[in-house]
Parts: structure tokens; sequence; C-alpha cells
């Protein structure tokens, strides 16, 4: 009775928070990019600020910047989670520090001071400006699989343990399963930053709404930094929020 | 993997120890001891004594540094630590139910790894949950969160039965519970063990825990040394010495009070009039000098008859002067 109580309750939690939280953002979105269209519409448009300012540019970018927004967390994940794991088990207790001071290096060391390091080793483009973003973003997913394996409570592994699961078990349908919203708010930290640092790709040719900003800078044409910035900030936001989302999804039940 | 039989098998520990590394003194001393089939044995010691780790040997969370430790005749030590455990029914004081899992998973994991049909683990699941009363279909699909203690200390005992192992080792599974929840859970726990005579090694360092619910009593000491293996009224009558005494504490003739049944005296007059307090026949000794205390009165009426003041010390044994020895020599 009670219990069932407390699960209606949960479920009608759970409804209202979407209501509220979830539709915020993307309603938000949608206004920024509504009175920018309007603010730029206003705007009498010289022939430089055109050439940036048109349909076919901004979509461009935007790929570009998600693209390469995708493909650097897809990077993390496959870098981060299983080095996090490692950096948690105790038995390699020794080389944690390593590979903590490895990931607190990525974000230490100025992101562009790496992508003009990175540029000397592979030219400009695209893999480049990976290289800079990856290791920017590492740390946030490493620490937190870390941490969300480590926070596991030892009763559990105790108890899996003695009644017989193997150390790949325990790992896989325990300690992973309970570190679910540790990794995924890691994942989310990371995306939103890796859509920050990607406006740095201009500087490596690798595109993105970066160039907008940058050319928007050095012809001083403030309408097209502005426009730049805006929806890197937009892709952010709305980056984050399916990052929400996810959380909410993906957590294991009874939590 | 101990015999297709799940009623209890024999339990030996030959010469075990643990030394940990580093350590001045072995945590647990050269110990022998044999666990009878079917019985349910408590160590009991105070926290530090090595009682934990003993048990923890016996399905391997704690390799021995040298010993031998036999279940059924099998040499536990040349097999692999995962398979014995999955023969050996392991439940602990915090429970360590998983929160991710229903309960019905929970309860089905041993018999999950052991390769069972889903079929067969879900009617398994159903019986255990009756076993232990919780309704199975208010409960099964419920996540431990929404339990209550005792409920869990309930599916933590289910999980450890789920494979229906021979043996069982419970490291002080109703320890976290208030004082009447952990009552109702032992005396349900003593008629589930009636029923299903498994072999237990049940630790906890509340002597009356070890009481109510051990066929027999291993009291240890500093290093696990038994300092007394018996049953719970041999050691009460006779403790071995000033550690057990002191370990009994002051009140060890009340104490074997509450393990004598009135039905076990004989009644020494016939049928009494309405004036007596009444005692079932069921009820303990200690309960019935309760009553009459309760009453003012040197005897009470028992289905049998009548039970004087007289005839309950003669049960205990207490002759005058004996039991100023017992409390004194705990001094």
């Amino acid at each position: 009775m009670t219990a069932d109580t407390l699960a209606v309750g949960r479920s009608r939690k759970l409804g209202r928070t979407f209501g509220a939280r979830h539709l915020f953002t993307p309603v938000a979105i949608c206004a920024v990019l509504l009175a920018l269209y309007a603010w730029v519409g206003t705007l009498e448009l010289d022939s430089i600020e055109q050439r940036s300012l048109n349909r076919a540019v901004i979509v461009t970018k935007a790929v570009e910047h998600i693209q390469m927004t995708v493909a650097a967390t897809t990077l993390v994940v496959i870098i981060a989670i299983p080095l996090g794991i490692a950096a948690s088990r105790s038995r390699n207790r020794l080389i944690t520090p390593i590979i903590l001071t490895v990931g607190n290096l990525g974000q230490a060391v100025p992101s562009i001071g790496l992508l003009v390091l990175a540029t000397f080793l592979m030219g400009v483009g695209f893999q480049t400006a990976l290289v800079g973003l990856v290791a920017y973003a590492v740390l946030p997913v490493l620490r937190n699989t870390m941490v969300g394996v480590q926070q596991v409570d030892p009763a559990l592994i105790e108890a899996a343990r003695g009644m017989g699961m193997t150390r790949g078990q325990i790992l896989r349908r325990v300690e992973l399963k309970l570190a679910v919203p540790a990794i995924l708010a890691g994942l989310r930290t990371a995306l939103v930053l890796t859509v920050g640092v990607a406006t740095l790709g201009a500087f490596v040719a690798a595109g993105g709404f970066g160039e907008l900003i940058v050319n928007g800078l050095k012809l001083n044409r403030m309408p097209v930094t502005i426009v730049g910035g805006v929806l890197t900030a937009c892709i952010a936001f709305f980056i984050d929020w399916l990052g929400g989302l996810a959380e909410d999804l993906l957590k294991p039940r009874g939590m | 993997m101990f015999d297709r039989d799940t009623e209890g098998v024999r339990i030996e520990l030959r010469s075990l120890t643990k030394h940990y590394p580093g350590q001045p003194a072995p945590a647990v001393d050269n110990v022998t001891l044999d666990i009878p089939a079917g019985e349910l044995v408590v160590f009991v010691g105070p926290s530090g004594c090595g009682k934990t780790t003993t048990m923890k040997m016996i399905n391997r969370l704690v390799e021995p540094t040298s010993g031998e430790i036999r279940i059924g005749g099998q040499d536990v030590l040349s097999l692999d630590p995962d398979q014995l455990r999955r023969h050996i029914g392991y439940a602990i004081q915090q429970v360590g139910l998983f929160p991710h899992q229903t309960i019905a998973q929970n309860i089905g994991l041993v018999p999950n790894l052991l390769g069972w049909t889903a079929d067969r683990i879900s009617a398994r699941v159903d019986e255990l949950l009756s076993l232990v009363n919780l309704e199975p279909s208010a409960f099964r699909d419920r996540y431990p969160r929404q339990l209550s203690g005792g409920q869990q200390q309930r599916v933590g005992v289910a999980r450890a039965l789920a494979a229906d192992p021979p043996v069982m080792l419970m490291d002080e599974p109703f320890g976290a519970t208030d004082p009447i929840t952990r009552e109702h859970l032992q005396n349900e726990f003593v008629k589930l063990q009636k029923q299903l005579r498994k072999t237990i090694i049940f630790v906890t360092h509340d002597f009356e825990e070890a009481i109510k619910l051990g066929d027999r009593i291993a009291v240890l000491r500093e290093g696990s040394h038994i300092a007394q293996y018996d049953t719970p009224a041999a050691i009460l009558a006779d403790p071995a010495d000033d550690y057990v005494a002191n370990f009994i504490g002051q009140d060890a003739t009340l104490k074997r009070l509450a393990l004598m049944r009135v039905s076990e005296v004989p009644a020494t007059e016939s049928p009494a009039g309405p004036g007596l307090p009444q005692v079932s026949a069921d009820a303990s000794l200690r309960e019935a000098l309760d009553t009459m205390i309760a009453h003012g009165a040197d005897r009470c009426s028992t289905p049998a008859g009548v039970l004087t003041y007289a005839a309950l010390c003669e049960a205990v044994g207490t002759r005058s002067g004996e039991q100023e020895d017992v409390v004194s020599s705990d001094r």
C-alpha cells in the first residue's frame, strides 16, 4: 500500500518535472532563435555580412560544429570510460594518479596552445581540432566514471561476491549500472564543454560557428560575431537539455 | 556440488589460520571445529575476535593462510571460489540488495548465475517470498528502496536460500533492525530452520540471539580461539571459564529459564482453582516466572496442572549456594 502510493507519487513527480524543467529549455531556445532572426532581419547587411549570414553558410557551419562535437564526444566515451574504470580498480592503485594527472593536464593546458602544437604535427583540419577537443573533455567523463564506480556501496560488492558473481559480472551488472547517473552527468558536462571549445576549430580550419565569430571580429562586423556566439550558446543549451533527458530516461529504475 | 541433497551437510574446519601480512598476531589462529549436518551453529564473541573472518574463509571471501575446510567431505580450497559461493547461501547485516533490481531479480540472482530457466526461477522466487512471509504478487516487482528494513532482511534471507544451498553463512543478518522486528524475524527464522535443516553458521555478538537461535554456540575469544563449544543449555549451566561466564552476563539462570518450556516441567499438583495466574504450555519458564512475580504468587496454573516456584528452581538445577558461585565467579 505504502509502496504503491510511493510509486504513483514518483511517476507523477516525473511527469511534472518533465512539464516544467524539460519544456523550458527548448521553448527558451526557440524564443532566442526567433529574436535573433528578427533582429538580423531589421539590419541592413553589407556584402561582407551577407557572405556570412545566409542560410547555406549557417547550415554548413552548424553541421560542422555538431559533427566536431559528436565525433569528439564519441572518442571521449571510448577513451575516458575504460580509463575511468581502470582508475577505479583498487589493484590499479599505483596508476590511478597517473591517469588522473593526464586527464587534468588535458584540461589545464590551454586548448588554443594544444591546437597550435597539434597543427605542427598534423597540419590543419577536422582531425587536429578533435585532438584539442578530446584532450579537453576527457577529464569530466574519466573522473565521473571513476567516482561513480567507486561510490558503489561496498556492502553490495560483498554481497555480490558472496553469491558467486565473478569480478566481470560485478562490474557489468552492479558497479557500472549503479554508476550510470554519474557517468551521464560527466558526459553531459563534457558535451557542453566541447560545444564551447569547438569554436576554436576556426583557428585550424575545421569550420563550425567559431568561423563566424572569428570572421566577425577580424572584419569588425558585430552582427556576424553575435550570430555565431548566440548560435553556439543555443547548441550548448540544446545538448545540455538532451543530456538531462538522457539522465532521467537511462538512470536505473529503483533508485 | 556437495551432493544433490539440499539438506545440511557437515562442515569441518581443521587448523584454520588467517594471518594478515604486516600484523603481529593472526586474526584467526589455528581453529579446529566440527559443525554437524543440519545444525545451526552460532559464532559469538566480541567485535574483532575474528568470528566474521572465520566465517568468510568458509566461502573463501577471505583466503586462509593455512588449514583445511571440508564441506560434506569435499575440500573447499580445491574448488573454484565463484562456483563454491554459488552453492553456499550468504546473508549479511547490511543485506546488500541491489537497488537497481526488483525483489524478484535480487532473489533470482544465484539461480540465474547457475543457469536455471526463467520459469523455474520465477516459481522459486514466489515460493521463497511466501516462505519468508511476503506476499509474492505484492513484492515481486518492487524495488528494495520501497521496502522497510525488516522486509529487506527477509528478502536477504530469501536470496541466500534461493538456490537451496545445503550450507548457509549468516553475518548478523538481523542486526540492522529494531528490537521488535528483530525478535519477530528471529522467531520466524527458528521455525524456518526447523523445516529446512540447513547447516548454518550464524555470526553475532549478541549472546541472547545466540541462545535463541543456536543448536550449538561457539564462544570465541581473540584470534577466534574457541573458549567453549556446546549447546546453549550446557554453556549456560556450566561456563568453561571466566571469559565465557562474563560473556553470558549476570543472569545465566534467567537465560536458562528462557530456554525451557513449561511443558517440559512435570506439573506438581492436580488442576487448580481459578485464582492462579495462567500460562500456556509452550510459554518459556522465564515467562512463567515473570507471571508469578507479576501476580505476587509462588505458583501458576498450566494446562497440565500447577507449576510451583520450587519446581521451577528444581528444573534449572538450583541448589542453595550454587547460584551464588556462578555469580561470584564473574567478578
